[in-house]
């Protein structure tokens, strides 16, 4: 582990300031993601800037939806947020494990880095940790790995539950950077590895993530979060699935489906939005969404049974939300 | 007997904590508030300070010849005292449980890709890890061998060791070896790597002694095996390395082997100061040895009434690099590898490889859990094949007292197997699948919302298993007690000293148990465990309650045997005396005088060497003799849900019938039985090292999965209590049988659910929706 400076910051201001300044400067949110980082040698920051004194720990509900702060800590027990947006809950209480929720913030869950062996083992080559050096996944155990979304130079899976829920939900984050503010859709927050897989968001060095947004839509009501792992609890997804429904007198109104565990960002399952939408939601159509959420996967030698697995949980995800 | 003169902080103390209770009761275990409020001291906890720390280099690759080590970086690393290498081993160069093939640091050519290459002493943790972080070491690396099967077959295979592959095969044959059956069912199945899993990381401090030897406080499971090797490779006599046990954080095998005793000693020599060296996390999944993963072909013939007529298995045991205790494995996977069945004819042939996969050794239910995994799998098969009900199909075939075992040993206690499979089929079955309950923790896939009961099948599955307790083979197993009885402010007071490791189990609750009921004395006190006493042997084997408990009953009947004595002269009495709750009591006379008025200012401190009956080496070409002192039964049932579209499984209820011979403490035994339980759980349905080209995918508690609460049913167990006249009390060990019986009941009520063969362990989502 490499010496590193530790500093507070107490306005939003400072903490970018402080991040813009230095190259090697790390935003510290819960820390339950950077530590382990830093310990273990994928991260080696000259200063962490910790931003667990400002005030953006508010889950708020206004006309424009719901606005949940940074730092905000279990969002999933909020009541509001269990009542309007079930999905996110859901996928919340998916996460990790309680001593971890107890800590983890959501801007730092968005921004978490993948759980591939090949990146956290730093005695491998990994394209994403160290540019040019080879991907050890592509001819190592790919089991948990990407189906969708990867390159020659990069199959890794992006972690985050929420980020699967918030995509479904239409949801932005709010940033505050050295130029200034912006708003930028959960979905379009991760780039796709294609040749510069190191570069794994579209955010600036120093922007910080203040808020999240969730608008107001009539599918967030009707939203289900279903998470396929090796255990029963505290376990990464293998597959996951985030539904949100709008369905008018038995037909698909409105709909968003995005799968998680299966490429390095959230991954919208746009074919399968279209095979509802429009139509009458019956089985027939959830079989037909099953399988269009599969167009396009690459699997890779271990994990071919992700495809079906897709297929399937989209199908049982929208079967369950129906009786809500 | 005394203790070194500076010992560090946190290092166990006598235990004085009143434990009440005699054999048979349950008193509270000193340890157990600590270590649930979070205060036990762990080896981790050691501290003296003017201790360094240690560190070490570990090899990247499975093989490799080491080209040149360049240690310049790390020498000039401040606060760094000492590096050091193969080269500075003062002693034998190599150790090892059964043979002596491993060297302290690789020498030339590393063998497993964790293999330690040099170690750092430093003032603080990080420098130490920076400096070896700056040791270049230039490796000429080659190509790995993987499997077990072609390491000891073929014959392009590179050779490992100067011996060749092979570390043992053992041939069990009995019988007529071209018996033929009206029916045959053959399987081949794979059990996977799992990983003892303890949360206590290796660690110790080594003390720098003024005799020019060392003290080592150390979480190890025997103190003396440990003091023998490390001796040796210190090149010290061993009254020179004195042992004491650390607080252990869980052991399950996997610290029979040395990990770094040898290193924190060499170090603490060389710089005159106390090194202490603990693993991380990452660093402990490569610091001890692992379960064999098992490749098994088996063939069961057997009559159309279901009757055994023979069984024909091939067994391959991967050893990994170095042997460990791979040859003691291959005898228990071989010799028990027809389970507890009557089998007239039996060819049985079990191989334990070194390959450059990661050591494997000593790990709870050790060979008989491989073994069982294959047996149980296969007998239901032959159930499915005659159209019996697996339960039947095992009870026709059940051995009992009187058995001949596939090795010609004739079983000499109560093996109530055909009663057990009976009571464990006889206990309510839990409720049918809830198909609207909202409690989802009830539910496949839990609180992951993956289903309100649609797509879930129930399956239920039954496993037997039998182990053997104690060490077998002839070994000379001994446990040695140190008694004192003393009256101090007026109380007699008991003194129980061993050198047993308490890793967890609570054995220093049943010493003093033991203690108070054969000596009637409230106030029992126990010894630190340490080298200044003989050796207590392994705790492994399910072996210690059976042997540290016989010794402690045995040293204390010739302690009570003595007071006795003092009393006949003291009181002027002749005839049978003994003693009752602190009192001397005839038979005639009735209470005579008080414990503490005859004693008065004597001190009765004995010690004694105990041993269960001798056991026999097993015939080499044949497999027979009298090897085993004790077999050992659990059954389980398992009641599963199966989500089969999404390929998740919840165990509903996991019951168990387990015959104990007599329930020292019965609190503990059922918490043997449901921690044996869960451990094979885990074996079933998510626990595997995974390892590819000899590399280690997942050493962390993020990617090797253990089973949580909401993943372990509440269980049903049912305790026997028929006594093993051979043994303590009648007792039987009890802490393998039931992580052996779990896995195959569990893998069995999955494949009844599914209607799938499942040949493999543990069973991934995969395995279930059938797209692996
Ligand atoms: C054992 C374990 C299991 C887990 N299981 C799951 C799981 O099943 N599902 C899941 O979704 N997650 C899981 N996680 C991840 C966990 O949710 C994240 O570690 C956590 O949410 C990170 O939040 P934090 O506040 O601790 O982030 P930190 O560790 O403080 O930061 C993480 C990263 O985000 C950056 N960062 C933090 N906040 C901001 C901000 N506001 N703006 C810009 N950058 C920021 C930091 O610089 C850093 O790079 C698991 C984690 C662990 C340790």
């Amino acid at each position: 582990m490499k010496p590193f400076a530790y500093t507070r910051a107490h306005t939003v201001w400072d903490a970018v300031a402080a991040v813009s300044a230095e190259p090697g400067a790390r935003y510290l949110a819960g820390g339950t993601e950077m530590v382990n980082l830093v310990r273990e040698g994928q991260e080696s920051p000259d200063r962490l800037v910790d931003i667990g004194d400002l005030p953006l720990t508010e889950v708020r509900v206004h006309g424009r939806g719901v606005r949940i702060g940074a730092l905000a800590k279990r969002v999933h027990e909020h009541p509001e947020v269990r009542r309007r947006l079930p999905v996110l809950a859901e996928a919340g209480l998916s996460a990790a494990s309680p001593q971890v929720r107890n800590v983890a913030t959501p801007g730092g869950n968005l921004l978490q880095r993948t759980r591939c062996h090949y990146f956290r083992d730093v005695r491998f080559p990994c394209n994403r940790r160290e540019p040019g050096t080879g991907c050890a996944a592509l001819r190592g155990v790919n089991r948990n790995n990407a189906i969708f979304g990867g390159s020659e130079h990069c199959v890794a899976v992006h972690p985050s539950d929420i980020a699967v829920a918030l995509t479904a939900l239409d949801a932005v984050v709010h940033t505050h950077g050295p130029a200034g503010e912006r708003v930028i859709p959960v979905e379009e927050l991760y780039r796709l590895p294609g040749d510069e897989p190191n570069r794994e968001t579209v955010l600036d060095h120093g922007e910080l993530i203040v808020a999240i947004d969730v608008p107001p839509t009539p599918f967030a009501a009707r939203s289900h979060y279903l998470k396929l792992r090796d255990r029963a609890s505290f376990a990464f997804a293998l597959v996951s699935v985030a539904v949100a429904l709008d369905v008018r007198a038995g037909v698909t109104h409105d709909v968003r489906i995005a799968l998680g565990g299966v490429a390095p960002r959230p991954w919208r399952a746009r074919a399968a939005e279209d095979a509802l939408r429009g139509r009458r939601f019956d089985d027939d159509a959830r079989a037909a969404a099953g399988e269009a959420a599969t167009t396009g996967a690459k699997p890779l030698p271990h994990n071919e049974f992700k495809v079906e697995l897709v297929r399937r949980a989209v199908v049982r995800a929208l079967s369950e939300v129906e009786g809500r | 007997m005394s203790r070194p003169t500076k010992a560090p902080d946190k290092a166990p103390d006598r235990i004085t904590t009143p434990i009440t209770g005699g054999v048979g009761e349950s008193p509270l275990r000193p340890d157990g508030t600590l270590k649930v409020k979070g205060e036990f001291a762990y080896s981790s906890d050691l501290w003296m300070d003017d201790m360094l720390w240690g560190a070490t280099l570990r090899s990247p690759h499975p093989y490799a010849r080491i080209v040149s080590i360049d240690l310049s970086g790390a020498w000039q690393t401040p606060g760094v005292h000492t590096v050091m290498t193969y080269d500075d081993v003062p002693g034998e160069k190599l150790f090892g449980l059964e043979h002596t093939d491993q060297p302290v640091m690789a020498h030339e050519v590393v063998r497993y890709q964790g293999e330690a290459v040099a170690i750092v002493a430093a003032d603080h943790p990080e420098t130490a890890r920076r400096a070896v972080d700056k040791i270049v070491v230039e490796y000429e690396v080659l190509e790995p061998l993987t499997d077990a099967e072609e390491a000891v077959f073929a014959t392009d295979a590179p050779t490992l060791h100067p011996g060749g592959n092979l570390v043992r095969h053992l041939p069990i044959r009995r019988g007529d070896q071209h018996a033929t059956a009206d029916v045959v069912v053959r399987g081949e199945y794979e059990v996977g790597m799992q990983d003892q899993a303890f949360l206590g990381p290796e660690s110790g401090l080594a003390v720098p002694a003024e005799d020019g030897g060392v003290d080592l406080y150390i979480a190890t499971q025997w103190l003396h095996v440990d003091q023998k090797q490390v001796a040796k490779c210190l090149g010290l006599p061993n009254d020179k390395v004195r042992l004491m046990l650390a607080g252990v954080g869980g052991a399950f095998g996997a610290r029979e082997d040395l990990s770094m005793q040898v290193h924190a000693s060499m170090l603490a020599l060389r710089t005159g100061r106390p090194v202490k060296i603990v693993y991380s996390r990452e660093e402990s999944f490569f610091g001890h040895v692992h379960r064999h993963p098992a490749k098994l072909y088996y063939e069961h013939g057997a009559t159309r009434e279901g009757r055994l007529v023979y069984v024909k298995a091939r067994m391959f045991l991967d050893g990994g690099a170095y042997a460990s205790s791979t040859g003691a494995v291959v005898a228990n996977a071989a010799t028990l590898g027809v389970g507890p069945y009557e089998a007239p004819n039996v060819t049985i042939d079990c191989w334990g490889a070194y390959t450059n996969n990661p050591p494997c050794g000593a790990m709870r239910g050790f060979g008989a859990v491989q073994a069982a995994f294959a047996y149980e799998s296969q007998m239901d098969r032959l159930a499915a094949e005659l159209g019996l009900d697996p339960v039947e199909v095992r009870v026709r075939n059940a051995m009992a007292e009187g058995t001949t075992m596939p090795t010609g040993q004739v079983v000499d206690s109560a093996a109530p197997v055909a009663e057990m499979l009976r009571r464990v089929e006889a206990m309510p079955l839990p409720p049918a699948a809830p198909t609207d309950s909202y409690d989802l923790r009830e539910l496949p896939g839990g609180v992951s919302n993956t289903t309100h009961g649609e797509g879930v099948v129930r399956g239920i599955g039954y496993g037997i298993g039998i182990k053997n307790v104690c060490f077998s083979e002839g070994f000379d197993d001994f446990s040695t007690a140190r008694v004192r009885l003393e009256v101090i402010a007026g109380e007699p007071t008991a003194m129980v000293h061993t050198a047993a490791a308490e890793v967890g189990q609570g054995l220093v609750t049943v010493q003093a148990q033991i203690a108070r009921t054969e000596l009637g004395v409230e106030r029992v006190t126990i010894h630190p465990a340490d080298t200044q006493v003989g050796s207590g042997g392994s705790t492994s084997a399910s072996r210690q309650t059976y042997m540290t408990g016989g010794a402690v009953k045995a040293a204390c009947e010739k302690v009570r045997g003595l007071l006795l004595d003092i009393a006949r002269e003291r009181l002027h009495v002749e005839g049978q005396l003994h003693l009752d709750g602190g009192k001397i009591v005839s038979d005639r006379h009735g209470v005579l005088a008080d414990l503490a008025e005859v004693l008065g200012d004597e001190v009765i401190d004995e010690t004694v060497e105990w041993r269960h009956r001798p056991t026999e080496a097993l015939d080499p070409t044949t497999g027979q003799g009298f090897a085993h002192v004790q077999y050992a039964f659990a059954v389980h049932r398992a009641v599963v849900d199966v989500d089969v579209d999404l390929g998740l499984v919840r165990v509903v209820a996991l019951d168990c019938v387990q015959d104990v011979g007599k329930a020292i403490n019965p609190d503990a035994v059922v918490g043997q039985i449901h921690g044996g339980s869960a451990q094979g759980l885990g074996l079933a349905v998510m626990e595997e090292i995974q390892v590819r080209d000899g590399k280690i995918r997942n050493p962390s508690f993020t990617d090797y999965l253990i089973p949580t609460i909401l993943d372990m049913p509440p269980m049903k167990v049912d305790v026997l209590e028929l006594a093993d006249p051979h043994a303590p009390y009648g007792l039987r060990g009890v802490g393998e049988p039931p992580t052996i019986s779990s896995t195959p009941a569990i893998v069995a009520a999955i494949r009844a659910a599914t209607g799938l063969a499942i040949p493999r362990c543990p069973v991934r989502p995969e395995d279930i929706t059938g797209t692996a």
